[in-house]
């Protein structure tokens, strides 16, 4: 312990704690909007949901500074989002905030794909049958749709939050870079790289290796028992 | 009482149906794909359709009024083709699914139904750890404990073996006796309808092809006219009057087709004994009409135990056979014989033949 201690500087766990912090925050915050914009996706059988998937992937296909200007552009005082934010007093341009939201909406899209095809691969008259004795929907999603989907829902809230950890082209233009206030992980590596200190950035690279790699593991943990579970009826 | 008027576009075909069913079990029969589920779901709430829909006075479907009562808000029960148990749950958190509020009264009626169908001794198991009959019975059970107005089956026997399927006829003839819910009964095996059903419709691509008491509308021509692989059985009801353990038989006083009602100038039945078989009970049993044998005069000498005279009333040629239907005293038997046979015998519409039947013939339903 003393070795490893003496290998890892203060400055990099009060990193890795600001970055767990923000990644955290940003998972949590997402956690509701994407159960219930999965389930609302996984039941619309009109027209208009590949349009409206499509736009929800959008985040995790477009380059992430091309987010981070769009973030940029509507908090900003010359749009109204940002005005009223700002007359209420909600400053979130660099701030820790403002990492919280570009990890936020980087990963939903990885949490709402989960979360659907788990819904989706719930049994229809599971949930036909619950409704005949005597359940409203809300309580049929309670009940029946997400005990049987939480395994799905949990691998997508750990890859999100593996995305949240390594947000850096958003977070960059809309937090800063800023030390002991936005500089996470991802931005400190970068930082550190620029300056010449390859090898500060390396043991960064080696603490988010270990977050990772216990995330991804428990992720994959996850899917091989629900492969295994049996089957719905 | 049920008053429908639904449409349904489907692929091929639309869904249009009109049909009052006053009786306690109505069977639905139909070819595959001629919208028996879909007919099913529509009632149960979980399609929609146009049209309109009432149980016992209570509206639940008037597309034009815009009245459409949600599936929860319906009172009905549906027990899909696979029994559908919610595999987080075990199977006594699954029969209680339905139970709003733990009362003695329900605690009761759980442990009522769980008699009535066996299952009590697999409360704890997990529904992946239950055989096809076992699952089906709890699905039944869930379904029950909720006192629904209505009990919708679809085919609830279809995916069991044939040895299966006569071990679970017998819980739900119990279901239809003890717990007294109206039920349609979706099946394509008219031994099942004849057994449980008072009323039949049969569907053919989305139409009403046929509808009243199940005796009228089954009817060898219109059968096969939808399934060709029907068979014909002979169902009959009775009251065991007295049983003979050392031979190992009983008497069955049979009972009408029609009323159910005892039918005074039949001659008893020799049956197979077996258990729980007791003076006074209500069984039912099962003949196939290929076991029916038909003769010119009256017998001599012959082991069947049971003979009687009985009158031809149909002669209906069926691919190579002949379904030859015959009334006796209010009773009335199918027996399939072959053409050469009907052609030696003379068989026609009005002939005075004796029928004869093994007491092994007899296959106990219920």
């Amino acid at each position: 312990m003393a070795v490893v201690s003496k290998m890892i500087e203060a400055d990099d766990l009060s990193i890795l704690g600001l970055s767990l912090e923000v990644a955290l925050t940003a998972t949590l915050a997402i956690l509701p909007i994407g159960i219930a914009l999965a389930w609302l996706l996984a039941g619309w059988r009109g027209q208009g949901r590949v349009l409206v998937e499509s736009i929800l992937t959008l985040p995790l296909v477009l380059p992430p500074t091309a987010i981070g200007i769009v973030l940029l552009t509507l908090l900003s005082k010359h749009h109204a989002l940002g005005r009223v934010l700002s007359d209420v007093g909600i400053e979130i341009m660099f701030t820790w905030k403002a990492a919280v939201l570009a990890s936020a909406v980087m990963s939903l899209p990885l949490l709402v794909r989960s979360a659907r095809t788990a819904f989706e691969e719930i049994d229809p008259r599971l949930l036909g049958v619950a409704r005949t004795l005597g359940d409203g929907p809300l309580r049929v999603f309670r009940r029946v749709a997400l005990p049987l989907a939480w395994r799905g829902i949990a691998a997508g809230v750990l890859l999100s939050f593996c995305r949240a950890l390594g947000e850096f082209g958003a977070t960059i233009l809309i937090a800063g870079n800023i030390p002991g206030r936005t500089q996470t992980l991802a931005l400190a590596i970068f930082h550190r790289s620029q300056v010449g200190r390859d090898g500060d950035a390396l043991r960064l690279v080696a603490l988010v290796c270990f977050v990772a790699l216990a995330a991804v593991y428990a992720t994959e943990r996850l899917g091989h028992r629900r492969g295994a579970a049996p089957s719905a009826t | 009482m049920i008053d429908l008027s639904i449409r349904l576009a489907l692929q091929p075909f639309s869904l249009e149906v009109e049909l009052a069913l006053a009786g306690r079990v109505t069977a639905v029969l139909g070819p595959s794909g001629s919208g028996k589920t879909s007919l099913l779901e529509i009632i149960a709430g979980l399609r929609r359709a146009e049209g309109r829909a009432t149980l016992d006075g209570v509206t639940f479907l008037d597309s034009e009024r815009g009245i459409r009562l949600a599936p929860e808000r319906r009172q009905i029960g549906y027990v899909p083709q696979e029994p559908a148990l919610f595999p987080h749950l075990d199977v006594s958190e699954n029969i209680r699914y339905g139970v709003r509020a733990r009362s003695d009264a329900s605690t009761r009626r759980v442990t009522e139904t769980c008699a009535l169908l066996e299952i009590g001794e697999l409360v704890t198991r997990y529904p992946h750890t239950l055989s096809g009959g076992e699952a089906q019975r709890v699905a039944l059970a869930r379904a029950l404990v909720t006192q629904p107005r209505l009990l919708l089956l679809d085919e609830p026997l279809a995916a069991l073996d044939a040895e299966l399927r006569h071990r679970i006829l017998p819980y739900l003839m119990r279901v239809r006796d003890e717990a007294k819910i109206p039920m349609i009964y979706v099946t394509h095996h008219v031994g099942e309808a004849l057994a449980l059903a008072d009323e039949a419709v049969l569907l053919r691509a989305g139409r009403v092809e046929a509808t009243g008491p199940v005796r009228y509308v089954l009817t060898p021509k219109l059968v096969t006219s939808v399934r060709h692989d029907a068979t014909f059985e002979n169902i009959v009801h009775g009251v065991i009057i007295a049983v003979d353990d050392d031979a190992g038989t009983a008497m069955l006083a049979p009972l009408t087709a029609v009323s159910r009602e005892r039918a005074p100038e039949a001659t008893p039945l020799t049956v197979p004994g077996g258990h729980g078989l007791r003076a006074g009970s209500p069984a039912t049993y099962r003949v196939r009409s290929e076991d029916v044998l038909l003769l010119r005069g009256a017998p001599v000498g012959i082991s069947a135990r049971n003979v009687f005279p009985a009158r031809v009333v149909g002669v209906e040629t069926l691919r190579t056979d002949v379904l030859v239907r015959l009334a006796s005293s209010a009773l009335e038997w199918r027996a399939l014989v072959t053409a050469a046979a009907v052609r030696e015998l003379e068989i026609v519409t009005g002939s005075e033949l004796f029928v004869a039947i093994k007491t092994h013939s007899f296959e106990r339903l219920g």
